[in-house]
């Protein structure tokens, strides 16, 4: 979580809100002009290139290939997230996402950092639920000097004693940050899954309270990395423009020797099925405004419901032609946005494990949580009732391959490497990248009509509401009690 | 366009590695790098439209820049907020949920986005599609409806956002350097004032929309893959008979340039929100790439000093950094940084400490070779992608820059030598011209900021 870094280094970009860095691979040709996407006949396929194999240490490599623009995204992921770091070391997987930037075997302080900037590229790492990711873009000709780097801090962790108090300090502010001293900090996507969740897995403050953050140890990293980060927990994506002879040569070369190491059976994530509705609130000393957030428990990633619940979130929640958009903002004029999704921190892709389906908006007081909640009833009732429409369904569908070309042609191709990687951690198949819009495209109306019905109860829903706070009033770590 | 090598040149690892240590295998020859192809035509009524033809994803990206934007508001703060979203409600043929609907089914989604002299209308399309998002994007220009029944709900959002803002220390400590930088011109008033907002009537929106949008002003921007001659019809069919308008606004900013603190209360903060500002050279001034990369060095970067001072060296702050904003007329160096309250002074210190070290000494080759290779290579990810070639272009166009600004860039970078580097610390980053905020909880760190050397002369405001 160290994502401003990027945004700085891409500042140029970022001159409209559209804007975003979008580009090039070989995927399809543009029909001709005029050409119309019937619902009935499905367009070629996407078909982004995917090499994926195994080192004997059990490293997963994905390439894919796109020589569009002269650069090349290195992506290295563990599987190992928030979710199930140590107890009584919350945020510790995040803290030891900053050590893993202050030394390795062959690399001091600054030295990984300097190595990729000065070589011209930008880098980064972020903590999610189940995956710590570590990524850099650079010019094409410098991908064996970054997997050189990357193979160094998989083979051996370097830190100090002052390293790791500097980082304490660091990640302490970065809490402070994006948590504590800006209004609606954490709101929701750390809040909520402290009340709506019970496993303490899924339940606890992911970015790490204070405290357990100032009790880490050398020897807690020590022992974090020995069992997590080993080669056959990771999987490496290169994409971009590159020669594959060449660099299945430098990975062999640079990962092949790092020993493979047993890993511990995982503990159990399941999350029991809501029975009731549950209530939470709490106050944010920053907050003017009131806020409101309901969250329920989506279904089981990659099966047939999960794919029509995420058909049923593009046609509820995602965009302005939205029902839930057109109903709370357009019509009542709660708010000037409604947010939402499974997985605020990614897609419906990027996580292993129980997930939450979130909404949330910022509102005015005359505006009661009951009479935003029953218009949110009655928007999940009406699709509880019918099937959505054909023409709805064509425009989810449209919008989705729209998305994918955006993850294909990306000049940085993060979401890309995202994609491929959670397919291979997660799945050990990163070429079902390829086969999405037909997964999509195989979800009935009825189908979405009875996601709705069983997974959108009030029994399983989770209300948090935030009140308005005075300044001056303590700040809380975390947001939710 | 001219083609050009990434001199990204070849270099061992950062920091020679000690005997015994493994090096980092050296990096390979450059590829080639070539900007894309681009072609300017021109309609009668002085609608300008550039088609940068890039990519293999069938997608296309348009992109109006309209020259307008906060620099036209006058006294009436965030007008021109107003006046965009609700050309979002309505069009004469078509309602919020049309255009909603329309650029969805297109795959696509439409953003307005208001800026300080440039505002945008875009979006993001299947190819098979780009004829129709012409279509869109031309009504919504052309023919908003202003429809008063929208109006005191879109009022309304526009107080809860400023509420937002209001309590929002981060924004707190902008609006007040922007205060004291730009004073009297629009862009020192970032917040409207209590009860501003609700004098914008639909009179006064239509107003601003006719006194500033138009075909003059705007410029198009096709970038992706689409089928050229069915489209620049579509355009030209689209917007021919749009009103020309009225010529951009010349009203040039100036910063101010005196030793200025203002101190801001947040009581119960954590941390300080600290901003420095120094007018630098524009993008015109031949002193510019300079400016640029001595700020790359200096707190611009992950690796550059500041950073590895405040942040990795002494645990200070999460994410310092600095900037050159540039205006037309005008630029303004910034440093922002999030600071744990209790060391605000001492990370003010070390902040100085830097420039001074910078002015003093020129930094080695070892040292700046890296930053311009990672201002090249940066160069060729921005300039890889449909999106980020227009985002470079209207900059161009909105400081008049010839085209040879983009294909001498990594020249003009490679050529800077340390001694110019330290020359523009010196030149421009003078604490003695600098304005200076600090937000946070002053009864803790009020007293310890005050008490700092360099402000002894300020004036606090």
């Amino acid at each position: 979580m160290m994502a401003r870094a990027i945004h700085r280094c891409l500042g140029l970009i970022a001159i409209a809100a559209l804007a975003a860095c979008t580009a090039q691979p070989p995927v399809a040709t543009p029909a001709p002009e005029g050409t119309v996407a019937s619902p009935g006949a499905p367009p070629d396929a996407i078909n982004i290139p995917v090499e994926y194999y195994k080192l004997d240490n059990g490293l997963k490599v994905v390439l894919s290939r796109d020589a569009t623009a002269p650069t090349v995204t290195v992506g290295v992921y563990y599987h190992i997230g928030f979710r199930i770091e140590p107890r009584g070391r919350t945020g510790f997987a995040h803290l030891f996402e900053h050590l893993m930037f202050q030394g390795s075997g062959n690399l001091g302080k600054m030295e990984f950092i300097r190595l990729v900037e000065g070589n011209g590229g930008v880098l980064n790492g972020s903590t999610r639920f189940d995956y710590t990711n570590y990524y850099q873009i650079v010019p094409a000709h410098v991908l064996e000097t970054v997997l050189w780097a990357e193979a160094d801090r998989m083979k051996a962790l370097a830190i100090t004693q002052a390293n790791l108090e500097n980082q304490q300090g660091v990640v302490k502010n970065e809490v402070r940050d994006n948590v504590m001293n800006q209004p609606y900090g954490g709101f929701p996507w750390l809040t909520m899954p402290q009340v709506a969740n019970t496993n303490w897995y899924n339940a606890h403050n992911f970015y790490g309270d204070l405290a357990d953050l100032d009790a880490a140890t050398l020897e807690d990293a020590k022992s974090f990395f020995d069992t997590y980060y080993a080669p056959n927990n990771a999987v490496l994506v290169v994409a971009g423009d590159f020669d594959p002879a060449a660099a299945r040569a430098a990975i062999a070369r640079y990962f092949a020797a790092i020993p493979a190491r047993t890993q511990p059976a995982r503990p159990d994530l399941a999350e029991p099925v809501q029975q009731s509705e549950k209530r939470d609130s709490y106050v944010d000393r920053l907050a003017p405004r009131p806020a409101l957030a309901l969250a329920w428990q989506a279904p089981p990633r990659n099966t047939p419901e999960h794919f029509a619940f995420s058909l049923l979130d593009t046609i509820l929640l995602q965009g302005q032609d939205s029902r839930l958009w057109q109903k709370l903002v357009q019509e009542r004029g709660y708010s000037n946005a409604v947010g939402g999704g499974s997985n605020l921190l990614g897609n419906e892709f990027t996580y292993d494990g129980p997930m939450l389906w979130m909404l949330y908006l910022v509102h005015d007081p005359d505006a009661t949580p009951e009479a935003i909640i029953a218009d949110v009833d009655a928007e999940i009732a009406r699709l509880q009732a019918e099937p959505p429409t054909a023409e709805e369904l064509v425009r989810a569908l449209t919008k989705l391959r729209a998305s994918l070309y955006d993850l294909a042609g990306s000049s940085t191709r993060f979401g890309l490497v995202d994609l491929l990687a959670c397919f291979a951690l997660f799945d050990d198949d990163p070429s079902r990248i390829n086969r999405l819009e037909a997964d999509f495209r195989a979800v009935s109306p009825e189908l979405i009509r009875d996601v709705a019905r069983t997974y959108l109860t009030p029994a399983r829903r989770t209300v948090q509401v935030v009140e308005p706070g005075r300044a001056g009033a303590p700040e809380t770590p975390g947001g939710s009690p | 366009m001219k083609r050009l090598a990434v001199l990204a040149a070849v270099l061992a690892a950062a920091g020679a590695a000690a005997a015994e240590r493994e090096v980092p295998p050296a990096p390979g020859t450059p590829h080639e790098f070539r900007l894309p192809a681009k072609e300017t035509l021109h309609l009668d009524n002085g609608l300008s439209a550039t088609f940068i033809d890039y990519g293999s994803v069938p997608k296309v990206t348009l992109l109006a820049v309209v020259r307008t934007g906060n620099i036209d508001e006058g006294d009436d703060t965030w007008l021109p907020d107003v006046a965009v979203e609700m050309m979002k409600e309505g069009t004469t043929t078509r309602s919020a949920f049309d255009i909603a609907k329309e650029a969805a089914g297109m795959g696509g989604a439409l953003g307005l986005n208001v800026g300080a002299e440039q505002t945008t209308a875009g979006l993001s399309v299947l190819s098979d599609h780009a004829v129709g998002a012409v279509r869109l994007l031309a009504d919504v220009l052309q023919n908003p409806r202003f429809p008063e029944s929208e109006l005191p709900r879109v009022l309304a959002n526009f107080e809860r956002s400023l509420a937002v803002a209001r309590s929002d220390p981060l924004s707190l400590a902008d609006e007040a350097l922007a205060k004291l930088v730009y004073g009297d011109h629009p862009f020192g008033r970032m917040l409207p004032k209590v009860g501003q907002l609700a004098a914008y009537d639909i009179a006064k929106l239509r107003d601003f929309y006719d006194r500033n949008f138009g075909a003059r002003r705007t410029h198009i921007y096709v970038a992706g893959r689409y089928n050229r001659e069915a489209l620049e019809a579509a355009l030209r069919g689209a917007f021919q008979d749009w009103r020309a308008g009225p010529a951009a606004t010349d009203l040039p900013a100036k910063p101010a340039e005196a030793l200025q603190l203002a101190l801001v209360d947040s009581p119960g903060a954590s941390q300080s929100s600290v901003r420095m500002a120094v007018p630098v050279p524009d993008p015109v001034h031949a002193l510019y790439f300079q400016t640029t990369l001595m700020n790359s060095l200096l707190g611009g970067t992950f690796g550059s000093r500041i950073t590895s001072n405040i942040r990795e060296d002494k645990g200070y702050s999460y994410s310092p950094d600095s900037s050159v904003n540039a205006r037309r007329g005008g630029a303004l160096w910034v440093m922002s940084a999030e600071v744990t309250a209790e060391h605000t002074a001492a990370a003010i210190t070390e902040i100085y400490k830097e420039i001074e070290r910078l002015q003093r000494e020129a930094p080695t080759d070892a040292e700046l070779t890296p930053v311009k290779n990672y201002r090249a290579g940066v160069f060729v990810i921005s300039n890889s992608s449909p999106n980020g070639v227009l985002g470079q272009l209207a900059f161009m166009e909105l400081h008049g820059l010839p085209d040879d600004y983009l294909t001498n860039w990594v020249a003009n970078i490679q050529a800077v030598t340390p001694a110019q580097v330290s020359e523009m610390a010196r030149q421009f980053i003078r604490p003695e011209r600098m304005t200076v905020v600090v937000a946070g909880d002053l009864a803790k760190i009020g007293a310890s900021v005050k008490a700092l050397p360099q402000f002894a002369e300020a004036r606090m405001p």
